[in-house]
This record gives structure tokens, sequence and C-alpha cells, in this order.
């Protein structure tokens, strides 16, 4: 399908692209979910704001005890950046297990999340991670913790006239585990379950999932039930996995083997933390 | 029958057009174009059933590039029974007509065709072309109609494909007297729908005096050019259709779709040349594997002789046509049986007519029947292979007549043999490998041997070369290849010498290209108009030099180095030029018709056999199933060309794959619609499902089956791979699924 005309700018700045920002323009950040729906009129805005390329947006930096990815950081550098393997491993984990090498070259970790897929694999690291959510507007910035940034299907916390402009993560104590293990459409590589876990060196866990519900969660009853991880204690909690969640269903998979796939990612993600 | 000396059959010989196709060079039907060529686009229904209240083409025909929008409105007037629009392989019923009237008999049905200057302009226009339809009460789930389900009607398509044999001895009574049995009434497959390469695509030329020449996406040249002469009211040699290369086909291109009747009314009615070609989703909109409900008891005595069988169908069909399958046949052929009871019914439903899909009916009906052979043998705690031969058939028991040859215990032992079947545990679940479950499986394949009539020529050209013609295609499989062998084999030539012409309707007539019949049907053609020729030049030369030759006969000469020379003495020889020469014309030809001895043939069965082997590794967590390996061992007669033959079964058993865990078209019977028309969501294997792959040809010799000895190999590669991949999930598993594909989730 040939999409619609619309106009397209490219501006250098958030600030340049916050003046052109209205109810008739959306934010372009790869494009590879945006570009899509706009041929299947999903979508119909008359003018997409670039930003993938502000160079404000770009980078991954340490600030303080913080690491800082630019919202227009694509999957690739992720991928590559020696920060990224040293403090959040599972966040290159993941983003080789996104699409393929054009999308990764593409694709952003801002346009990911703005986008919210249900079944987009970084929301549930940005979760698991502690991710805060930085977005700017022409009011000023606010920063939105990654727990309330994930409203349902693909919604999110972000407001009208406000770009994500970066997402900042508490550095890992020495010893933290994480993982992000999925199961893969075998066409896109979308994860029908993803499951991202971080095991923090006095034993505490965050575990979150993509691709199970509307929205992404943290699964806090599983987080709860690790214990002293013994393999007792992870059975208890892969047992209590997505409790209570209204669940995807596609012909790809049903309700019952969606939530069967859960409970067998939150155990591998869970064993794969034990050493 | 003359038995011809096999030189270059035999040979593992590349695809002579292989290097055309890999670089491009090789010119499909949607890729041909002239100077004045218009674009059509097709717009299909959004609605399953009720009439088109309104199209609005006024908007429409003021966009750029516009130049015509055909609906049935204004569409011209055309043929007006049925049976000018029924092609070779059309089934009994009434056939579709594109654009006859208001009337909407299934979502996607083509309603519009938009003409535009450009391809871009005609899509966009079809994309925004406003319609008000007046929509129907429909149902598109057979399986809610079951109480439908009735006798399918004979006709002309059904001949070749024979309804159910009458019940034989006392099923009832023989099934529950015997110590053993199996019984299921729940074996399902769901819709498929064919996906080949090059989508269906027809250009049409207008030359002008009501001359028409057209590239259309088919199987049969000569039922394109009969379709198009019968509904357009145009003369036969007015039509030429030309198919010189196919990009896959397996039964879609069968019969005539409606792209090529859209192109060629465009192009009759704005006298230009015109291009139709359709999308991956448009592929969903003409015919399909139909779903199928199958039910299945099998007993037998506790030394495994089976005693009782009945195979009973319910297949989907459309209301206006009643497609059939030879579904249910199979089981007695297979298998000495004396009680038997076999059913076939159809239930229709608001969807376009099913149509052939590689193997019809055999990959259906083969599934129930050698999953249940196996449950048998788990119930007799037999190995399923011994049951197999325990119960093997010396002689086609349905019909009561011998087969015309049949090595499939070969195939059963050299496959299990090579396989190393033997190697496995019986017991479900007793087999792993690190976290994961594996399985054999074992299933039998049958597919019937045809030989239809068929015309070729052969001709020795001024430049002393043969040329060999037929009106077939090749979609794929290597006709051309494995017709130029054969032709060079006929004229004892070697294959540097003779040029194969095909996939024109202006040709020698060849049947439609499918039901494995092609090398036997086109290739003893080619074999008799050959020898035809070389009657032919050996009269010319005794007439040019008569004392020399006085003696010969067609067997007794070579046609080697230019000359035609007697084969034990080759210094003497009349050199073809001067055989064109004495003859007075430019070139000398020769043509023959094959019309295989129906009387001969009655007395056999004749059918291509083989034993499909399987290894799967199920995932338990995940349910997640991988064929890690297969083998095929394959008794299908004489293999021309061992190379292309190998292809051919590979591409079937990747089929079978896909088949028994991949391939569904998925119906939203709320809408009436098919929901995943594209290769995104309607899955096919990708390499990295395909893992070691592996085919023995049996030897097997056939003097009856046709001059070649040759059987076919179409389908006989998919057909056994589905049960066996099932019967293999059972022993990694203990899980018996009867429906196809095999879910992930259904093994939880």
């Amino acid at each position: 399908m040939i999409s619609y005309e619309f106009d397209y700018t490219r501006p250098d700045t958030v600030e340049a692209a916050l003046d052109l920002l209205d109810d008739d323009s959306k934010i372009l950040a790869g494009g590879h979910s945006l570009i899509p729906a706009l041929k299947l009129r999903l979508s119909a805005p008359g003018k997409l704001i670039d930003i993938a390329r502000i160079p404000s947006l770009k980078g991954i930096k340490m600030d303080g005890n913080e690491l800082v990815i630019g919202a227009a950081a694509t999957h690739s550098d992720i991928l590559e950046s020696d920060l990224i393997k040293q403090h959040l491993p599972m966040f290159a984990e993941g983003a080789a297990l996104i699409g393929d090498p054009m999308i990764r070259h593409k694709g952003t970790l801002g346009g990911s999340l703005a986008h919210a897929d249900p079944s987009a694999d970084w929301p549930a690291m940005v979760l698991a991670a502690e991710g805060t959510v930085v977005v700017q507007s022409k009011t000023g910035t606010r920063s939105i913790s990654s727990d309330d940034f994930f409203t349902g299907f693909y919604s999110t916390a972000l407001e009208s006239g406000e770009i994500i402009t970066e997402i900042r993560f508490p550095i890992p104590a020495e010893g933290t585990k994480m993982t992000y293990q999925k199961f893969v459409q075998p066409a896109s590589r979308f994860a029908i379950v993803g499951c991202a876990a971080l095991r923090h060196p006095d034993g505490t866990a965050r575990v979150a999932f993509t691709g199970v519900a509307d929205a992404p969660f943290r699964d806090t009853a599983v987080e709860n039930a690790v214990g002293d991880w013994s393999e007792e204690a992870l059975e208890a909690a892969v047992a209590l996995t997505a409790q209570g969640m209204e669940f995807n269903v596609d012909h790809y998979a049903s309700e019952t083997y969606r939530h069967h796939l859960a409970r067998v990612y939150c155990r591998k993600a869970l064993k794969a933390l034990l050493y | 029958m003359e038995t011809i000396n096999q030189k270059q059959q035999g040979k593992a010989l590349s695809r002579l057009e292989g290097a055309l196709k890999v670089t491009g060079a090789a010119q499909y039907a949607g890729e041909y174009s002239a100077p004045d060529l218009l674009y059509g686009h097709v717009v299909n229904s959004t609605i399953p059933k009720g009439k088109i209240q309104k199209i609005y083409t006024e908007e429409i025909l003021k966009l750029p590039g516009i130049i015509e929008i055909f609906t049935h409105e204004n569409r011209p007037s055309l043929a007006w029974f049925n049976f000018q629009y029924s092609d070779m392989d059309a089934p009994p019923g009434s056939p579709f007509r594109p654009l006859h009237d208001a009337e909407i008999k299934y979502y996607g049905q083509p309603v519009a065709l938009v003409v535009a200057e450009s391809f871009e302009e005609a899509r966009f226009a079809a994309s925004v072309l406003k319609i008000d339809y007046e929509k129907e009460a429909f149902t598109t789930n057979f399986t809610n109609q079951l109480d439908d389900a009735r006798a399918p009607k004979r006709g002309f398509a059904t001949l070749l494909k024979p309804l159910p044999p009458k019940p034989k001895g006392d099923f009832d009574k023989a099934f529950d007297e015997s110590p053993v049995q199996v019984s299921a009434d729940d074996y399902y497959h769901g819709t498929e729908h064919h996906n080949p390469m090059e989508m269906h695509a027809t250009t049409t030329m207008f030359e002008g005096e009501g001359k028409l020449t057209i590239y259309d996406k088919t199987q049969g040249t000569v039922n394109s050019q009969l379709y198009v002469a019968n509904v357009f009211g145009l003369s036969f040699k007015d039509v030429r259709v030309i198919a010189p290369y196919v990009g896959g086909a397996f039964g879609s291109g069968l019969q005539p779709q409606y792209q090529l009747f859209m192109s060629v009314m465009a192009a009759l009615e704005l006298k230009r040349s015109v291009r139709v070609t359709l999308t991956r989703a448009q592929m969903y909109t003409f015919g399909h594997r139909p779903p199928t409900l199958q039910q299945i008891k099998v007993a037998a005595e506790m030394d495994g002789k089976i005693t009782a069988l009945h195979h009973k169908a319910t297949a989907e069909t459309s209301r206006f046509e009643d497609y059939t399958e030879v579904v249910v046949n199979w089981g007695n052929i297979l298998y000495p049986v004396e009680n038997t009871k076999l059913d076939y019914e159809l239930v229709p439903v608001d969807v376009y007519s099913p149509l052939d899909m590689r193997a019809p009916g055999g990959s259906t009906g083969l599934h129930p029947l050698e999953c249940a052979l196996d449950e048998l043998a788990y119930e007799l705690k037999m190995d399923p292979l011994d049951l197999r031969l325990k119960n093997y058939a010396e002689q086609d028991d349905s019909e009561n007549r011998p087969f015309s040859s049949k090595e499939l215990k070969e195939c059963y032992l050299q496959g299990a043999e090579k396989f190393g079947w033997y190697n496995r545990s019986p017991q479900p679940r007793s087999m792993r490998r690190g976290n994961r479950l594996v399985g054999y499986g074992m299933a039998t394949g049958i597919w019937e041997s045809m030989t239809l009539p068929a015309k070729a020529e052969a001709t020795l050209t001024k430049e002393g070369k043969f040329r060999v013609r037929s009106a077939v295609t090749d979609i794929g499989t290597g006709t051309l290849t494995v017709m130029t062998q054969i032709a060079a084999d006929a004229l004892g030539v070697g294959l540097d010498e003779v040029e194969f012409e095909y996939g024109d309707s202006k040709m020698p007539f060849a049947p439609i290209q499918g039901g494995s019949y092609t090398v036997s049907t086109v290739g003893s053609a080619v074999v008799a108009a050959c020898q035809a020729l070389r009657k032919r030049l050996l009269k010319i030369a005794q007439k040019a030099n008569g004392s020399l030759f006085e003696t010969a006969s067609e067997s007794k000469v070579s046609l080697t180095n230019g000359h035609l020379s007697l084969s034990e003495k080759p210094d003497v020889a009349v050199s073809f030029q001067e055989l064109l020469t004495v003859s007075g014309k430019r070139m000398i030809k020769a043509s023959k018709t094959n019309i295989p001895n129906p009387l001969t043939l009655k007395k056999y069965t004749r059918a291509a056999h083989s034993a499909a082997f399987v290894e799967v590794e199920v995932d338990e967590e995940l349910g997640v199933i991988n064929v890690t390996r297969a083998l095929t061992a394959v008794a299908a007669g004489t293999i021309v060309n061992p190379k292309t033959a190998r292809s051919q079964i590979v591409g079937g058993m990747v089929w079978g794959i896909s088949k028994a865990l991949r391939e569904e078209t998925i119906t939203d019977h709320r809408l009436g619609r098919y929901m995943n028309p594209n290769l995104a969501e309607y899955h096919i294997p990708v390499h990295a499902d395909i893992h070691d792959l592996d085919v023995i040809f049996v030897e097997e010799k056939d003097d009856i089956v046709n001059p070649l000895g040759s059987k076919g190999l179409g389908e006989i590669g998919i057909v056994a791979l589905p049960p066996a991949i099932a019967n293999a999930v059972f022993h990694a598993t203990g899980k018996r699924i009867h429906q196809l594909p095999i879910h992930f989730d259904m093994l939880l």
C-alpha cells in the first residue's frame, strides 16, 4: 500500500521539534511501526517530525550513578555499546533479538517505548531495569517512572506535546544479574512472550513481561516469591506468573498457550540468573 | 513396444533454463510489455455474500491516468452457457463468471477492473473505488453445516477423479468381531492456499484484426486458449496463449483464473494491450485446498491382518461447483481388506470453489489412513512397518486387478535400512536428545500414474538440428530438461542437437500439466513423434539412395554427425542436407499423437509408491516441533533425470512438512473472510526449518504404464510426510494429534 501525502520535517533540536509538534503531527523516530501504520491508514497525521537524527537525543553515557540512553539511540547502538555490555548486559542480549539488522539500525529505544506495541521487547527490559523515562515539552521536562509509563494497549503516560528525550537507569550494584528471554514470532520476530528479569545482590528481583497482555507489566507476585532462589521457591514463583492477567489472544497463541509460555520463559529467565 | 536406447535419460542434468531463471533473464507472464501497454488492477468484494448496490466509478474515472473501470454494469456481452466457461478441469456445476452480475458469492470476489496508463495509477484508483453492498446472511464454516453433507455430482473432471468404490463385505460385523480396533472421527485439516513464488498474471497483446497473443500464468496453454475463445466468442486460431516460464503453480494454474478473463476483456474492449497481475493477497481470492473432516475405523486380527476399513471424508465446496478429490479410495489399494466402507461427501458454503493443490485428495486421505495404521500397530504391539508388510497388497484389492509394477516393499526395506528405523525404541517418550524428546514415524505414500493423450512434433531443421515441440508448460518441474533428454534418446542424438520448444498453444496439443502425468503423457508423444521422424528420414534416404538403404529399418539407422547412416555400417550414410534437398522442403517434420490404449491400461492399477521415515525433536516445554531428519524412498518407474527428480521429491517433502506443521488459512467466520492472506501470517517453512532430507529411488521396471516406464513424481513426495510426522510426534510425546497443522499448544 502506498501512503497518503504528508509533510516531513527534520529539525536539528528538540526545541525546534517541540515548536512543530501539534495535534496534526506525529514524531518519527525510526519508523518501522509508524510508517506501516500510515500505509494502512491506521494513523493519518498531516506532518511527520523526524527526531531520529537530533544530536542531543543520540548517545549512551554515564551521568553520576545513572546510565543514560538517548531516546534516538538505535537498537544497534545499544547492542554495540561497551557501557551497556558492562552495566546493562540484558539490553545487549535483548537488542540482538529484535527483528533483523535493518530494523536494529533504524529502530530507536525512544520510538519503541512511545509506540508501546504490546509485543515490543524494550518495555519489559526498561521495567526490569527500573528505567525512568525523561520527557520534554514546551513547559519543561518531567521524569516518568517506567512503572507508571505503560498504561494500556499502545498507550503510555506521554501527554500530547511531549517528546521522550532519554531513559535513565540506576547503575546496578556489583554482582547484579539480568537476562531477557523471548519466544519469537517466526515471521515478525516480535515477542509472543518476552521476560526480563533482574536479580540484585541482596536476592531481590524485578521481573517484567511483554507480549502477554495489552501492556507490558512487572510481575510483583513473581518478584516477591523468589525468596532464597531455591528450586522450590523458583517453582512457586513461576506458578504465580501473570496471574489474573487478561491475555493477548491471536491465531498464533491461545490464552492457555500464552500463559504456559509466560511460565516457561519466567522459569528460563529466573534460572539464567542462578549462577 | 520398441525400446529406445537410453543414453541421455538417467543423467542428472541441471535445468537447461536454470541460468536464465537465476539471472532474471527468463520472462514470466507479467513481465512482457508493449509500447501501449495498459495496466489493470482488480477490485475485490469486501463482503462474503449479497449484492452490489452501487459502484462509484464517476469520481475515480476523473483520476489521472485512468482509462476505464469495468464492472458487471458495463462489461461486454459474453458467452451465455455454462459449458462455455468450463475449462478442461472445471468441476461439475456452474463455473464462476467474473463480472457476471451484481451477485456476490464469496469474500474477495473480483467486482471491478480499473485500467490505467500505469500500474501505480490503476492500483491507487482500485484502492479508493467505493462500492455499496447489500449484505446477505452467509456461512463459511462447513463443520457447522454437516447436516447439508451430500454425495458430489459427477462431471467431466470427475472422470479422472473416481468416486469411492461400493462397500464390500460387511464392515460393521467385521469391525465389531475383530479383536483389535482403532476408531477416530476428528481428523481434520484446515484451508490451505497456493503460494507459488510467481503470482498469477496475464499480459494480453492486442494484435489487431481480432488476434490476441496472451502471456498467461497457466499449467495449460491450450486450456487457456479454449477458455478465452469460448467465453469471448473468438476463433481458436486468433487466440494464442504462451507460457514459457511458470514460477510454480502446483494446481493453481490448472484452471484459467480471473486475471486471464480481466486482461483479455480489457484488451478486446479497449483495443490495447493490457496486463493484469494479482497481488499476494489476491492469491487468496480464487480456490484453495478444501478443509476436510475425516473419520476412520480400522480393525485387525491379533496377527495384524486388517479385517475392516471404514474411511469417510467430508469436504468443503462452494455453492456453485462440486469440487471433488480422491480422498478415501487409497486404503483398499494399499491394503487388502475384505470389509470396506468408503464414503466421500461435500458441504457447500459461501466460499470460492476449492481447487487442486499438490496431491489433491491423496495428501488429505493418507493422513488419517496412515495415522490409524500407526495407532493399530501400537494396539497390536507390532512395529508399524511390520504391520504394513503383514498387509502388503500384491494386487489392488479395490479393483481386483494387478499393479503394472510395484516395488513398495523395496521402498520400505531400503528406506528403513538407510534411515535406521529399527534403531528406535518403540515406547513413546523413550528417546531423548538433551531436553528434547525424539520420535520416529513412518507412513506409506501412493499416487496414481496416469497417461493422457498428447501430440508432439519433431523436425529436422535446415541447419541440420532437431526441434521437438509440444504445447506443454514447464511449471518448474524440469519438463524442458527431461523432454530434451527423452527426445535425444528417441532420435538417437546428443543433447546439443535437440531443442525442445514448449509453452505455446500453437504447438501440438498437450493436456494441462498436473496429476504427475506430464513425463508419461508428453514424453510418450515425444517418443512417438521422434520415431515417426526417424521413419520419415529413412524413407527419404531410401528415395535418395534406394539401393543402400533398401533393407534398413528405422531401428537400424543412426543420426550422427549430420548424417543418417546404417548403425552396422556407418560409412553407408546420407547427409541431412541431402535429405532436405531430396525432400524439397525447408525442413522435414513428423508429428504423432500418443493415445494410451485404455483396454490395456484398464487391466492394471498404475501407481507410484513411497515410504517416508521421519525423525522429530519436540521441545517439551514449548511444544516446538522440528523435523530433524526425513527420508523418502520412492518407486516410480524409470527416473529420467535423477537431479530434477530429487528436486521434485525434496520439494514435495518440504511441502509435507509445511502441511503437517505450518500451513493454514484461518477464516474469521463472523466476517466470512480469510484472516492471514500474506506470507507473514500464512506460515511456510524457511530454510532454518528444514534439516536433513534424503531421497532414495528404488529400481522399478514397468513395461505397461507407458513406453518410457516412468510414473511421474509431482505428488508422490508430499503424500506420506504429514502422517509420518504425526506418527513421529506421537512416538516422541505420546500424544495423538489428529488435526493438521499440528500446533505447538496441542502438545501441552
